[in-house]
């Protein structure tokens, strides 16, 4: 997975999204230790320094952890990711619906929307070798 | 721990022309700092009162809290805008007078890095390309051990892979009391690795903010507000 | 540092000497032999050589001749070259960042410089006894010298090594002089935005001119103030030679603190890359 930081948004908020991304989708399991902030920050093309400062606000949100020895580690309280994941989610659908409504689409009808392509999608997948 | 960097109500004039006009910063360690402006605006003048290949007009400035000299030679690791590379030397020649002249510097991290970029260690200095003698200064600029960085336009006239290199380097070489000041007028480059940023036009300092600072203000990247601010 | 100065800049000028030197030492070797096997008689009005031979030597004499003066011509260039060139042109980024004084700059720049046109001088001399040689003895030499220092001593009531202490002095501060003036101008021209080399070598004619000058006014003011009666009532012709080379020496001098001082003053506070 790519590091991609667009230009108008503060750095280090891009890069406490991307990381809760990996972590939530499972590139990062949980209890994996973390490279060091230099290596990420090189990885991607960062400041050390603002990097530093996006995992320290992870830290405090409880998805990473510091052992003062040896390092940072993604959190094994599999409850604290769960929650990250469901305001992702959240965050998504939430998006999703404005620019729905933004084409005109009432909420039910973005809804019933939703199930004709659910049902399109299973027709697909009763044959998936038919061609 | 002091600041690497002190300038008050600096001014340095050429005659009638003021190039700078009271300026006053001050420049922690642990930083990278982007010094952005037009041309002409007076950062090439800037950097030059701080290795002390200029003296003030007016005002003072301190690099550790000493004045520009000898002392201070010693830590400012400066990459002029210029290249310097135009004598008889090989690369392996100017790595010894480095090695001679600079106890900081670390050789191995210098041939190390001259190897990922492909240059030849027995490869004349006057025979390189414009881009190479660039990679070379750098190279030899990055291999020290400082305290302070002075680099200015140090990506105008290398390719983009070489520039991720460059910036990459610049990134490891990162040390907690060692600062880096990078003059520029190519901001979209190298905005990513930027603490802090100072805008200077027309001689003085009109704006210091950290990126990320100038992101949540005015929801543009500080390429943005750059075009913004200095637009003709 | 001034130790690791002199050492670059005795690397950065030998690689230009060191083959002239080898070029010339060869080609005296050439002369002498040509001279010794082809025509011993060349300098002998009364018989006549191979004419063939020589042409030949007529010719490696000529280019001996040619490589002596490219070898002056050299060590001044040089001097200049290395002055203006590492410390005033793009070089100078690289040199004034060094974690070194100024006057390290200036003094490594002058021993070095001295070095080499003592140098010169002296390999110039070599091949010219290499020439000679066997057209005296070291007799004849011995005998030259303690007959001229003899009468120096009857006339001038001067021994010949003073004599020569205080002569070798008057050219050494000479020689600093002249190359510390050279720098004065270098450093003078570089004030200039445009045309500096030029600007470089009116200065130097400015500051022949104005010394000229000066000393035409000095030597106007010495009937003036009568002392052209002092120095004849001396009338001793030692003190004469005396006054005349420590009077140069302490000139000399005098010149060299001026254009050293002007030179650092100039490189510390008006130093202006382009």
């Amino acid at each position: 997975m790519k590091w991609n930081i667009d230009s108008d948004r503060p750095i280090y908020k891009q890069l406490i999204e991307q990381i809760e991304y990996r972590i939530v989708s499972g590139l990062y399991k949980p209890g994996d230790k973390l490279s060091s902030v230099r290596e990420l920050a090189m990885d991607a093309g960062v400041n050390p320094n603002t990097m530093q400062k996006a995992l320290a606000e992870l830290e405090r949100s409880g998805l990473v952890f510091t052992v003062r020895t040896s390092g940072r580690y993604i959190t094994k309280e599999i409850k604290v990711i769960e929650e990250v994941k469901k305001t992702i989610a959240f965050d998504e659908i939430e998006r999703f619906f404005e620019k729905m409504q933004s084409l005109g689409y009432t909420k039910r009808e973005i809804i019933s929307l939703i199930e004709t392509d659910k049902e399109r999608g299973q027709e697909n997948d009763k044959h998936p070798n038919s061609n | 721990m002091t600041n690497i960097l002190t300038a008050t109500d600096l001014s340095k004039s050429f005659g009638k022309k003021e190039a700078l006009k009271n300026i006053s910063l001050e420049i922690p360690r642990g930083k990278i700092i982007g010094l952005l402006g037009p041309n002409g605006s007076g950062k090439t003048t800037f950097i030059k009162l701080v290795t002390g290949l200029l003296v003030p007009s007016a005002g003072e400035i301190k690099v550790n809290d000493l004045d520009p000299g000898v002392e201070t030679k010693k830590i400012v690791s400066y990459l002029p805008e210029r290249t310097y590379l135009n004598s008889w030397m090989k690369i392996d020649d100017i790595l010894s007078f480095f090695e001679d002249f600079y106890p900081d510097f670390n050789r191995i991290k210098a041939q190390n890095m001259m190897q990922d970029l492909e240059l030849n260690s027995n490869d004349r200095l006057k025979t390189l390309s414009k881009g190479n003698k660039e990679k070379v200064q750098l190279i030899l600029v990055m291999s020290r051990d400082a305290d302070l960085y002075l680099l200015d336009e140090p990506i105008g006239g290398v390719d983009p892979a070489a520039r991720d290199y460059i910036l990459n380097t610049i990134i490891t070489n990162y040390q907690e009391n060692a600062s880096v000041i990078i003059s520029t007028h190519l901001i979209a480059d190298i905005e990513q690795v930027l603490d802090e940023v100072v805008f200077i036009s027309k001689g003085q300092v009109a704006l210091t903010a950290s990126v990320d600072e100038i992101r949540e203000e005015h929801h543009q990247s500080v390429d943005g507000l750059f075009r913004e601010v200095f637009k003709c | 540092m001034l130790g690791k100065l002199l050492k670059h800049e005795l690397k950065a000028s030998g690689r230009i000497f060191l083959p002239i030197y080898a070029v010339l030492l060869l080609l005296t070797i050439v002369n002498k032999l040509v001279l010794s096997l082809g025509c011993p008689d060349f300098f002998n009005e009364e018989t006549v050589s191979h004419p063939v031979m020589e042409m030949i030597f007529a010719i490696t004499l000529l280019l001996y001749v040619a490589i002596v003066v490219a070898l002056s011509v050299m060590t001044l260039v040089v001097i200049v070259q290395r002055f203006y060139k590492n410390l005033f042109t793009d070089e100078g980024y690289l040199m004034f960042t060094l974690p070194v004084k100024t006057r390290d700059h200036i003094i490594s720049k002058l021993l070095i410089a001295m070095l080499w046109t003592c140098v010169s001088g002296v390999v110039i001399t070599i091949t010219i006894l290499i020439l000679s040689w066997g057209t005296f003895t070291w007799m004849d030499v011995t005998q030259a010298y303690s007959m001229l220092s003899q009468q120096v001593e009857t006339q001038l009531h001067l021994s010949m090594g003073l004599l020569i202490f205080e002569a070798a002095l008057m050219m050494i501060t000479e020689i600093v002089a002249s190359i510390l003036m050279i720098y004065i101008a270098i450093a003078l021209g570089q004030l200039f935005n445009q045309h500096r080399i030029i600007a470089a070598f009116g200065a130097y004619v400015v500051i022949s001119v104005a010394l000229q000058f000066i000393f035409s006014i000095a030597m106007l003011l010495i009937p003036v103030f009568n002392l052209d009666y002092t120095f004849l009532s001396l009338a001793d012709p030692t003190e004469v030679v005396q006054w005349f080379l420590n009077g140069t020496t302490a000139i000399n001098l005098l010149l060299c603190a001026a254009f050293y001082f002007g030179t650092q003053y100039i490189m510390k506070n008006k130093l202006n890359l382009e």
